[in-house]
């Protein structure tokens, strides 16, 4: 039930099947795309490798084999070190991850519906101010917003790191888009026909048809809050409020020098391979839904 | 079932009325319910911070005497400040040479992916695409590693063929080893993205091309590339701005080569230790002002060098 | 869905725009929130009576400090005081944790009650009106006899007692003796000796160097010129400051230094890094100077090494007196914000000064003490350390504490100096250009910066 206009090839359609079984394989090619991948797999495979060694062992062993097996332990190690900090770390990830993503991807469904399904007065300026938003370099607001939160009493908390993080210009955008393109206003119509309120229309038929964009703009939101290091670094002071990348950061820098330093290496290796798993996952599992989502967004742009 | 709730007639065409129509009414209304979260957020999170930016990049704190109003003096001082200027040149580099070199690459495998002449396309399309879910701590000290100039794998090659280590924390070197890092983590973005855009042009538009025998390469040269411009053109803004607010790479690779990367390798990094280091919340508040200003003027020459060249083919 | 667009849309924008404005009012408000709280009795001590009811009443206070494992101490403190509660918070490492704590006391809030201060950063924080309790008050007033003078200097400087002493860094040599005495020297004793044994012995070991010069490490730097007498900082508290970092004495250490980097007798790699480790494990340096939390640091770093090094005092200037310096080095100092001023001050007199607490501290988490009593004490001082081959460590870490000269005072905005190295002489190490001139423009640029915050320069 692909929303997007029927003469181009459903986006979800994977090569086999659907392509014409005469074309060749060219083993050029994809020996020279393996290499590549080769190249992008390196540094993970480094991580892996990395993992399985104690601190000694990483100090003294070639980076790119194993050495003595000691992943166990360093895992032990990373989810008990400070008191299990690492786990907390993790679930703060999650958290900040889960309401960020759904948060914006909703409040970005939301407007870009509205832009593309009505003709309101302001509609055009509005959407004109936050195309332009793009455009602003958000780190570069990163610290004045410090300074606003402080005033107001909101850093160290929760907010400070997920209600920045819920405003997706590019994702109203995106939206509008799909929007435009998804849902058939002649739907819309029918619905107010039968006397439908338009906001239950919204609900119960437009926020259906643009599921699949809304899921993009959802796994965006995902891989820009897990990964998130500036907005947390800044905004944040308590460890336990901590997401993984400012966490796993602090335990590196621990290694920097004077009195307290400790070398942590083989923690925040472990640590950091722990932590790039769930997106991974993530992806392995929602691929589908990337394609159709950014389609429509990529070709009307 | 349920009947008309108002006691209007609603129009086809609204516009023509003298008057709105209850239902129109009700759908503006709706509209601005919809569009109100977001907008409200957005107002306080980018627009209120974005005007105390300003204005508190028109004061000046000194540590004895406190703060007071300087005007411009603090953006006078940054378009004179060489640690300022310098950031922005070196990303102004940055952007000429890794922008085309990773949408070009991100273009070749979206093709490649794209023109089933792969085996292995899926894996590879889920290969190429993971570093972009590695957050850019962890991918800095994966690369950071794997740079090392005494332990690191690519200096132990190099020396063992008897070179010395391979400059990747000289200041041209330092250059080099970010845009790869970025690369490397973006690439599968950018592919994806551009592979999206290829897997949604109609296939009758090159189907007869290829009856007529023309070469895949040549189909995605004079056909796949013009349709997806659109496409193309999002990447490349959206790196540009990425560019500009290139701020973690350089700060995780300071304990490397701290003395490449010192306060301001990039503007970003830069206005981060004015603010935090230098406790002078104005003068990072002026930087970044600028390099706001900086990078919608490069975006905005961005589209209309893409807009001149439609026009022209 | 009753009312009409027209009155909806007033709504909902002048909702937007009071949740505008009100935000917006709270960005422009004047509010710099730097009034202290309840000013403490200033000149006259606190009496017995006041601190023993603040102990007794149920409390919980925030003690900001990167010291791993400093719950232990705390427990000691929360054990004989039920009635305190302390939650112990690492906001992060050195510079995060400067920058925080600033933050925090500029907005006003969020601060804690305790804060881990090195001694280079005292001044900085008493600039104004000042952010720091002094802690005179409320301290015995046989405190000063705990330590050596040239720590009790550190902390009461510009009549206040600023912070408690915590540990101290004083600066020796440690050396691998398989290296030296493989490469036939022995380890040098005035910096003659060392600079002709670093010659020797890189010729002996092209891979290797006797010591590596820190391009990243401005902290190790000035404990150089610290040793060698140069004084080159100083503020009075108030507005004048003198900045005087390109002495002549000054530039003859940064020429030792830089000399050495560029003829090859040493390296220059930035330190407490990866590599760093790395070659600290595979011999890459046959000498490490470094301060009194050295030693433990190394067996950890460097575990593969064990049984290889020994520690001996630094190499000296003068050959007929035996002087060192510091690096590093924290204490425990309260916040003026705090509102529970008598309670933070006995946690952090109480960790600090307490016997068995301030033991723990040099003997588990190996943090080098700063009291005479633990100094002198047994259970401290005979400890052998099978890393160093059976010496005890301790010993002579514990002598060399007594040979620091006294003295030496810090800038009120270290960070902007110590970042400013980075750019300066540290730049001139790794790039093996002249270090004397990047001592000039250190000195110049921290001079400049000086003039420009609105000091008064000497």
């Amino acid at each position: 039930m692909s929303a997007i206009t029927t003469d181009a090839r459903p986006a979800e359609a994977e090569t086999v099947g659907r392509r014409p079984a005469r074309k060749p394989t060219s083993w050029l090619l994809t020996v020279f795309v393996l290499i590549c991948v080769g190249y992008f797999l390196l540094p993970l495979f480094w991580l892996v490798v990395a993992s399985t060694k104690s601190n000694a062992d990483l100090f003294s062993s070639f980076g790119l084999w194993f050495a003595n097996f000691n992943l166990f332990e360093n895992i032990k190690t990373v989810l008990t070190f400070q008191d299990g900090v690492y786990v907390r770390w993790a679930l703060n990830s999650v958290f900040y991850a889960v309401v960020t993503s759904v948060g914006a991807a909703f409040l970005a469904t939301a407007a870009g519906y509205a832009f593309a399904k009505y003709k309101f007065p302001g509609g055009t300026a509005l959407f004109a101010i936050i195309l332009g938003a793009i455009m602003v370099p958000l780190a570069a607001l990163t610290v004045p917003t410090y300074l606003l939160f402080a005033r107001a009493q909101l850093t160290d908390t929760y907010w400070a790191v997920i209600l920045p993080s819920l405003v997706t210009p590019f994702g109203v955008f995106l939206m509008r888009v799909y929007a435009a393109d998804a849902v058939d206003t002649s739907l819309l119509e029918a619905g107010r026909v039968d006397g439908v309120g338009e906001l239950r229309i919204f609900f119960t038929i437009g926020l259906r048809l643009m599921l699949p964009g809304s899921i993009t703009v959802l796994l965006f939101a995902l891989v820009a809050s897990w990964n998130n290091y500036f907005l947390p670094l800044i905004m944040l002071n308590s460890p336990e409020k901590f997401p993984l990348p400012v966490g796993l950061a602090q335990w590196a820098s621990t290694a920097t020098g004077g009195s307290g330093s400790q070398a942590l290496f083989s923690t925040v290796i472990t640590g950091s391979l722990l932590s790039v798993i769930p997106l991974v996952v993530a992806f392995l599992f929602l691929q589908r839904y990337w394609q159709s989502g950014l389609a429509a967004g990529g070709v009307k742009a | 079932m349920s009947t008309l709730v108002d006691s209007e007639p609603t129009t086809a065409v609204p516009t023509r009325q003298p008057r709105v129509s209850a239902s129109k009414r009700r759908q503006y209304g709706a509209a601005y319910v919809l569009v109100l979260p977001f907008f409200v957020i957005f107002v306080a999170m980018i627009i209120v911070p974005l005007v105390y930016s300003g204005y508190l990049s028109l004061f000046k704190k000194r540590l004895i005497g406190g703060t007071s109003f300087a005007g411009f003096e603090n953006y006078i001082r940054a378009l004179q400040d060489p640690l300022f200027l310098t950031g922005v040149g070196r990303m102004a580099i940055f952007l000429v040479i890794q922008v085309p070199i990773m949408i070009a690459l991100s273009l070749f495998f979206a093709l490649a992916l794209d023109s089933g002449m792969m085996r292995l396309a899926k894996f590879s399309r889920l290969a190429i695409f993971i570093p972009y879910a590695v957050p850019g701590v962890v991918a800095t000290l994966m690369w950071g590693y794997l740079y090392g100039p005494d332990f690191g794998p690519f200096a132990q090659v190099t020396k063992a063929l008897g070179f010395g280590p391979p400059p990747f924390f000289t200041p041209i070197g330092m250059l080099f080893s970010i845009m790869n890092i970025v690369s490397w983590a973006f690439i599968g973005y950018n592919m994806i993205l551009i592979y999206a855009a290829l897997r949604s042009i109609p296939t009758e538009l090159y189907e007869a091309a290829r009856v007529d025998g023309a070469s895949e390469a040549r189909i995605a040269w004079s056909i796949k590339i013009p349709a997806i411009r659109p496409a193309l053109l999002l990447t490349v803004i959206f790196s540009v701005i990425g560019t500009f607010q290139l701020f973690t790479e350089p700060k995780l690779m300071f304990s490397l080569a701290p003395n490449v990367i010192g306060t301001a390798w990039s503007p970003n990094l830069y206005a981060y230790n004015i603010s935090f280091v230098n406790q002078d919340a104005n003068y990072a508040a002026a930087l970044a002002f600028l390099l706001g200003i900086v990078i919608m003027i490069v975006s905005y020459v961005v589209q209309l060098t893409n807009q001149r060249r439609e026009r022209r083919s | 869905m009753s009312a009409t667009p027209f009155t909806r849309r007033k709504f909902l924008i002048s909702t937007a725009a009071a949740a505008s404005s009100a935000w917006f009012l709270a960005a422009c408000s004047s509010n710099e929130g730097s009034a202290p709280a309840a000013a403490a009795p200033s000149a006259s001590t606190v009496p017995q009576s006041e601190i023993d009811k603040a102990l007794d009443t149920e409390t919980t206070l925030t003690f900001w400090t990167w010291v791993p494992d400093i719950t232990n101490e705390v427990k000691l403190f929360t054990t004989k005081y039920p009635k305190m509660k302390v939650n112990v918070v690492n906001v992060g490492q050195g510079a995060p944790h400067y920058q925080k704590l600033r933050t925090a006391i500029q907005s006003g809030q969020g601060a804690p009650d305790v804060a881990q201060v090195e001694f280079q950063f005292i001044n900085s924080f008493t600039l104004g009106d000042g952010s720091l309790l002094d802690l005179t008050p409320y301290a015995p007033a046989a405190l000063k006899d705990n330590y050596p003078d040239w720590v009790w200097s550190q902390v009461n400087t510009n009549g206040g007692l600023w912070g408690i002493p915590q540990d101290t860094g004083p600066m020796g040599l440690l050396y691998r003796e398989d290296l030296l005495s493989a490469a036939g020297i022995e380890a040098p004793k005035t910096y003659d000796d060392f600079a002709a044994a670093a010659a020797t012995y890189h010729s002996k070991n092209p891979k290797s160097y006797l010591v590596n010069v820190a391009p990243n490490q401005p902290g190790q730097i000035i404990a150089y010129l610290w040793q060698a007498g140069v004084r080159p900082f100083s503020f009075d508290g108030k507005q004048t400051v003198n900045v005087d970092l390109a002495s002549d004495q000054a530039k003859t250490v940064v020429k030792f230094w830089g000399d050495l980097v560029t003829s090859g007798g040493a390296s220059n790699d930035a330190d407490f890094n990866d590599s760093w480790y790395q070659g600290l494990n595979n011999g890459k340096w046959a000498t490490l100077p470094i301060a009194a939390w050295g030693p433990v640091f190394l067996a950890g770093a460097a575990a593969k090494t064990s049984g290889k090094w020994r520690a001996a005092d630094l190499p000296q200037w003068d050959a007929s007196k035996a002087v060192s310096s510091n690096w590093g080095g924290s204490t425990d100092a309260v916040l003026k914000l705090s509102k529970n001023q008598i309670a933070a001050s006995q946690l952090a007199l109480f960790i600090n000064t307490d016997k068995q607490s301030a033991l723990n501290f040099a003997t588990k988490q190996y943090l080098f003490p700063a009291m005479k009593q633990i100094l002198t004490d047994p259970a401290f001082v005979d400890q052998k350390s099978e890393f160093y081959g059976g010496q005890k460590v301790n010993e002579k870490f514990a002598q060399i504490s007594a040979t620091v000269s006294p003295d030496f005072a810090w800038l009120p905005f270290m960070d902007y100096v110590y970042t400013n190295f980075n750019e300066t002489l540290g730049k001139a190490f790794a790039d093996k250009t002249d270090a004397v001139a990047g001592l000039q423009a250190w000195q110049d640029a921290s001079a400049k910066y000086a003039k420009d915050q609105g000091f008064t320069v000497a």
